[in-house]
């Protein structure tokens, strides 16, 4: 414990995330990865950050975080298109929007647990799809999705390319420095053990109810703030955001990296999107097929995901003294 | 003077009277067992009292203030703490975690948005966590999961997480049911031992423990209190023999 408490310790799967983070433009072209691919990753390392404060931390699966992620990009791309080009107020405008449904969201979900709260969350967001498909069509673009929008810009800096990349990676080092900070605190410690044995939590004096609500909506923040920088990337918005194929993707991507382990799901995330845009192509029409398999292998054979294959190597290899 | 003052309570679930006018009172710094058979209403009068379940009549009132109607873990922060009938602790944590989670329930409340103290300002209570679980002999497994503990070291670790928000009465819910003879043995050193000033309720089916622990002791039966004594007067109590045996024959 004690030793624990030095700088590098604490931050050791930070910096090392930055460095992995801010050399990709270097190594990631190598390995076939297209430039633009790379910010997607940490797009998505960002989303499934959070979604990992909800479910690795309280054990709660939601199948409806795509509703933050697309309300979140709609409103960035009507705020870019009709506001300012500016993406400051965009992304500001934006996540608030996204907060206040998932507090509404999150205190009607929340009474259920299990099963319950995963098919409450789903409805939720196909609610939202298809209100975007209809009633708000006129804003949203329906089918079509919405276009239009200007260049984004930081005040006077163009957000493209390099730009884009740089911007979204600070935020992700940013904001998985911020979700290592919540493991650690009190706070963190309370979802966990949520997670544990919530009736043990309740009659140890703790309102569990506010830990998970809190859980929810920092999950629904970092959903958000990812679906506002895929509008920044890319400027254009689909209904296909507020999907139930999004938010099942976010879970496929934490269960094969590692739920509950920050790391991990950021790993499934970057392993996901290569496997899709650069693998799928030399695999042809079946790269589901094979994505499938090696979903259900992970399962089956290490249901820790990528980190408990880590941590099982390190084990073999690196076994030291004191176990850490 | 009574800590907890139970008045009048009933509870029926459907056509089942589990408590009928129950009244009862617990002076403070006393260990008081409530036994009865099978089916009696104890786990239910306990369960009142935690805020599981809400009586349909009748009041309960802790040190002056009223019971009922109040989220469990608001009764905890009051100061009631309770012992499963299993051993109630988080397994996938470990020991000193689990401790940790009633130090800080006991500093911030029921809820608290420090999401980003760090461990610096943390570094007292968990010190003080090392210490109560020290206290409780299980400092051996400090770094341990809770899960992978025996049943009875998981009873001494529920006991260590009960008593870390200092509480002021604890409530025992069958504290050895299915534990080996030592194990039932230590647990009733580790009571005896417990500090001062704690009224505790224990419910309980081994007579030895009660004998051993109770300055009190009330019988309960078909939801009613039919007796309430000491040991002594409870053990030739001609209500208690009946209540457990059948009637008696003539």
């Amino acid at each position: 414990m004690l030793n624990q408490d030095n700088f590098w310790q604490h931050n050791k799967a930070v910096l090392l995330f930055a460095l992995v983070a801010l050399t990709m433009p270097l190594w990631f072209p190598i390995m076939g990865g297209y430039s633009g691919l790379d910010t997607k990753i940490m797009i998505f390392c960002i989303f499934v950050v959070g979604f990992d404060i909800l479910l690795g931390f309280t054990g709660y699966l939601s199948f409806g975080h795509a509703a933050f992620f697309g309300i979140s990009a709609y409103v960035t791309g009507i705020m870019l298109k009709s506001f300012s080009d500016n993406i400051i107020p965009a992304i500001l405008v934006a996540v608030l929007a996204a907060t206040v449904v998932a507090v509404i969201i999150g205190l009607l979900t929340l009474k259920r647990t299990g099963i319950y709260f995963s098919i409450l969350t789903l409805a939720f967001a196909e609610m939202f799809d298809s209100m975007a498909m209809s009633m708000l069509q006129k804003w949203t673009g329906g089918e079509n999705g919405l276009t239009g929008m200007p260049t984004p810009m930081l005040f006077n800096l163009k957000m493209q390319g390099d730009t884009v990349f740089y911007f979204v990676t600070f935020m992700a080092i940013f904001l998985f420095y911020m979700a290592k900070r919540i493991e650690r605190s009190p706070v963190g410690l309370m979802m966990k053990a949520i997670k544990c044995n919530q009736t043990r939590l309740e009659f140890t004096g703790i309102n569990a109810r506010k830990y998970k609500l809190l859980a929810f909506v920092i999950s629904a923040v970092y959903a958000a703030i990812a679906g506002a920088l895929m509008v920044v990337y890319e400027p254009f918005v689909g209904h296909e955001f507020l999907g139930w194929h999004q938010s099942g993707e976010v879970v496929i991507m934490s269960v094969i990296g590692g739920v509950g382990t920050l790391v991990g799901p950021m790993l499934g995330a970057g392993f996901m999107l290569y496997f899709e845009n650069v693998l799928s192509v030399d695999l042809g029409e079946q790269w589901l097929l094979v994505l499938g398999a090696i979903f259900m292998a992970v399962v089956v054979f290490m249901p820790g995901g990528f980190m408990e294959g880590i941590a099982r190597l390190k084990k073999r290899y690196f076994t030291t003294v004191d176990g850490e | 003077m009574a800590i907890l003052d139970i008045h009048q309570v009933s509870l029926s679930f459907g056509g089942l009277k589990a408590l009928q006018n129950v009244n009862l009172k617990i002076e403070k710094g006393t260990t008081h067992a409530l036994i009865g058979p099978n089916g009696a209403g104890k786990s239910t009068l306990l369960n009142v009292l935690t805020g599981m379940l809400k009586p349909d009549d009748g009041s309960v009132m802790f040190d002056g203030k009223p019971l009922l109607n109040v989220n469990s873990f608001d009764i905890n922060q009051l100061g009631i703490a309770k012992v499963f009938q299993t051993p109630a602790v988080f397994p996938e944590m470990t020991v000193l975690q689990n401790v940790t989670i009633p130090v800080f329930a006991a500093r911030d409340g029921s809820f608290n948005l420090n999401m980003f103290e760090g461990r610096a300002k943390q570094r007292p209570l968990i010190e003080f966590a090392e210490q109560q679980i020290c206290e409780l002999g299980l400092e051996k497994h400090m770094y341990s999961l809770a899960g992978s503990l025996s049943r009875g070291d998981k009873r001494r670790l529920e006991m260590a997480i009960c008593l870390a928000n200092k509480p002021r009465l604890l409530l025992l819910d069958e504290p050895t049911a299915g534990m080996a003879r030592h194990e039932t043995e230590k647990t009733i050193e580790l009571l005896n031992s417990m500090q001062d000033g704690i009224t505790k309720v224990i419910v309980e089916h081994d007579m030895n423990v009660v004998f051993s622990l109770a300055e009190k002791i009330s019988v309960l039966a078909q939801g009613q209190i039919i007796a309430e004594g000491t040991p002594d007067e409870i053990k030739g109590h001609p209500k208690v023999i009946e209540a457990y045996l059948g009637e008696a024959q003539v």
